[in-house]
């Protein structure tokens, strides 16, 4: 629960100094591009800043982007955020159980009232009443709505809380809706991936614990320090693209040359985020890196794109079927209108 | 779904679909014609059809010695834009990508850089073709709509697919799906205006050589 | 070096461009106190970018290795006043590498509200601390003497 020490006393506490906070700033100030003045003043920030109540709730998700903020290998830089933040609620994480957690929940929501970031991986689904997905005999969304009436902000975590992700992906057996589709009236901040990068969740919600207010979004409701370049523009490969050396195939000698993967369906040109600059795993590597195409897993519906190995000039549907459909069609009526021009030029000369 | 997924979905299949209708339907009405048959007897010496129908499509790649000093530009202009296209269309990997995604037919492709270079001379050299049709008294004389509107689509996918590989004006997803649902455009008209010469410019030139060509008795 | 090196020519202008930055910051710092801070991931570098800048501001008097969450190394280069910041994080990589024009960087000063908290803790451990009753260490002194 939080208390009413400051940050920079807790960690003293710990026997860690005000230094941290200075370390940790230079870190994300550098991550999220902002100007040295600024990540002098989020170290001052932090370290006067009160512990964060965050609320985490899990809907119809697997639990990876969990996984993904909580992997690493030490207590480092990176974990730091485990400090600022006071966890009230996480399914996977909390001790706790059953009634004892719910009441931990709703006695978080009291005492924070208006402050409390509700932090929320996984889609919510809405047909037949919501029956899909419930916690504590309460439908995803009802918890959800009583959770977020009274918090500062909500981050939706994952591709499936920030845009449906694969419980919406086609056909959409249970109705799923991203969480800003519901959530109408707090500022809602979305940070896509399947996972997402930990470094831009943690970042988020240090921003958001330093200044009090939301960073700046781009349309589709998303960090621009994190979203805002594009994969095949800060790709290391790019001169392959131009060049144009391709992949052809996962083993052909393009591939181990590391040459662009455009052919096998890397949707890196229509994807924002992260991975080519900051990586994953405190910068060892990105997919592209190890040799596969980007996903496009920070985008809405990327599941539906026509398949992950349809290059990105490639058709949608059905379309060679139908093209053959459509040549037998034209073959017909072309020979037939043929045939009918004949038949009346036969009939005129013998008229 | 977004743009981008309407283009490469909805949008571009329903194109190919009165693309590949139309082109099939009028270029078999045309073949299937047939015409009636010549009774006569060749004369001595006359080349055989097929020999008549190709010397006469080589011969009219260029412009008679009588007009070549006047349609000098047209001949020059009308070549560079041609070749550009089919530099662009089939020397570029995503556009031989796209057709591979079909058919499963591949051939080596150019480099992207030397394709964005031929694009813009292409941009250019069709851009001339309008002034030229806009100044030149005769050519506007018998200009309507449709050679308008051919320009039109024509020149339409080049200028966006320039926009789209320079990112410029917006975000490259829109950029790409306003040049995929250009080239739709361009595909649903194909077959019913005056660009259906792409499929029919050596048939009637053909068929026009053997006809003259052949002296009977 | 250069007979090695693939791309001399852009690597020695981003360096040189980031050189002659620092030194109008150092400018900046001796004449008003003005203080910078460049942040060296921010910038399109290279390792031999990284290299090179090392190389022009060379060594200095003063290294200083810190354990705070994670390891930490500032170092003074061979001109007063510049120093080269490292933060590790995960893994031993490094996390931020920024070059900072300021007479000390702010990580090696000690926070004034961390400086009242040891206080208090000094205090404590002075009134805690027997001094009526020896210590083994003390009555060992004590035996000495």
């Amino acid at each position: 629960m939080a208390d009413q020490k400051t940050l920079g006393e807790r960690l003293a506490e710990h026997g860690v100094s005000r230094r941290a906070f200075v370390k940790y700033a230079s870190w994300l100030g550098s991550l999220m591009a902002l100007p040295p003045a600024t990540s002098r003043a989020m170290a001052a920030e932090l370290a006067k800043a009160k512990r964060q109540s965050v609320i985490w709730l899990s809907f119809q998700e697997c639990t990876g982007c969990t996984e993904s903020i909580t992997r690493s290998k030490g207590p480092t830089l990176e974990d730091l955020i485990f400090d600022f933040i006071s966890l009230d609620y996480h399914h996977t994480l909390q001790a706790a159980s059953g009634e004892a957690i719910e009441a931990a929940r709703h006695a978080a929501m009291a005492e924070n009232k208006g402050k409390y970031v509700v932090v929320v991986d996984g889609s919510v689904p809405m047909k037949d009443g919501g029956i899909y997905s419930t916690t504590a005999g309460h439908s995803n969304y009802d918890t959800l709505m009583e959770t977020v009436k009274d918090a500062f902000a909500v981050i939706s975590v994952g591709t499936c809380a920030a845009f449906g992700g694969i419980p919406k992906a086609n056909p959409n057996p249970t109705g799923a809706v991203s969480i800003g589709d519901l959530v109408k009236d707090k500022p809602v901040i979305n940070i896509p991936g399947c996972p997402p990068i930990p470094e831009a969740m943690t970042g988020t919600v240090a921003y958001l614990l330093s200044f009090g207010k939301v960073p700046e979004l781009d349309h589709l409701g998303r960090p621009k320090a994190f979203f805002g370049e594009n994969i095949h523009d800060r790709c290391y490969r790019r001169p392959f693209y131009e060049r144009g050396q391709f992949a052809h195939a996962f083993d052909d000698q393009g591939a181990r040359d590391g040459w662009c993967l455009y052919e096998l369906g890397c949707k890196g040109p229509i994807t924002y985020n992260a991975c080519a600059t900051m990586k994953w795993n405190g910068g060892v590597s990105f997919p592209i890196q190890s040799g596969h195409g980007c996903l496009g897993c920070s985008e809405p519906d990327f599941w539906d794109k026509g398949g992950f190995y349809v290059p990105l000039s490639g058709s949608i549907g059905p379309t060679a079927k139908l093209v053959g459909g459509a040549a037998l069609a034209g073959a017909v009526a072309g020979v037939a209108a043929a045939a009918v021009a004949r038949h009346r030029k036969a009939s005129l000369n013998k008229g | 779904m977004d743009l981008l997924d309407f283009a490469r979905g909805p949008a571009i299949n329903v194109a190919m679909v009165v693309l590949v209708f139309g082109v099939l339907w009028r270029l078999l009405a045309i073949l299937f014609l047939g015409k009636a048959p010549d009774r006569t007897i060749p004369r001595l010496g006359t080349p055989g059809p097929v020999g008549a129908a190709l010397r006469e499509i080589m011969r009219r790649m260029v412009p008679h010695p009588t007009f070549a000093f006047a349609e000098r530009f047209s001949f020059f202009n009308g070549w560079v834009f041609h070749v550009g296209l089919a530099i662009v269309v089939f020397g570029f990997r995503p556009h031989m990508l796209f057709i591979k995604n079909l058919t499963g037919l591949s051939w080596p492709t150019l480099p992207s850089g030397v394709v964005y270079v031929v694009g813009a001379i292409t941009l250019v050299s069709l851009a001339a073709a309008l002034v030229r049709r806009l100044t030149n008294p005769v050519q506007r004389f018998i200009s309507g709509f449709g050679d308008y509107f051919a320009w039109f689509v024509t020149l339409l996918p080049v200028l966006t697919g320039l926009i789209a590989v320079g990112h410029v004006g917006a975000r490259y997803e829109t950029l790409l799906a306003i040049h995929i649902l250009s080239v739709a455009l361009l595909f649903v008209w194909l077959p019913f205006g005056k660009l259906f010469h792409a499929f029919l410019v050596f048939v009637s030139r053909g068929t026009t050589g053997a006809f003259l060509a052949r002296r009977g008795v | 070096m250069n007979a090695e090196c693939g791309h001399p020519a852009p690597a020695a202008s981003l360096a040189d461009a980031v050189f002659a930055e620092l030194a109008h910051a150092l400018a900046r710092l001796a004449e008003t106190g003005e203080e910078t801070v460049i942040d060296l991931r921010s910038l399109p570098f290279g390792p031999t970018d990284l290299e090179a800048l090392a190389e022009k501001l060379g060594d200095g008097e003063v290294t200083c290795a810190l354990e705070v969450a994670g390891r930490s190394e500032v170092r003074e280069t061979g001109f007063a006043g510049v120093w080269w910041v490292r933060h590790f994080g995960a893994g031993d990589e490094i996390a931020a590498e920024e070059v900072h024009v300021t007479r000390i960087p702010e990580i090696l000063v000690s926070h004034p509200d961390d400086v009242a908290f040891a206080a208090r803790r000094i205090a404590d451990a002075v009134a805690a601390s027997p001094q009526n009753e020896p210590t083994a260490a003390d009555e060992e002194d004590m035996s000495r003497g």
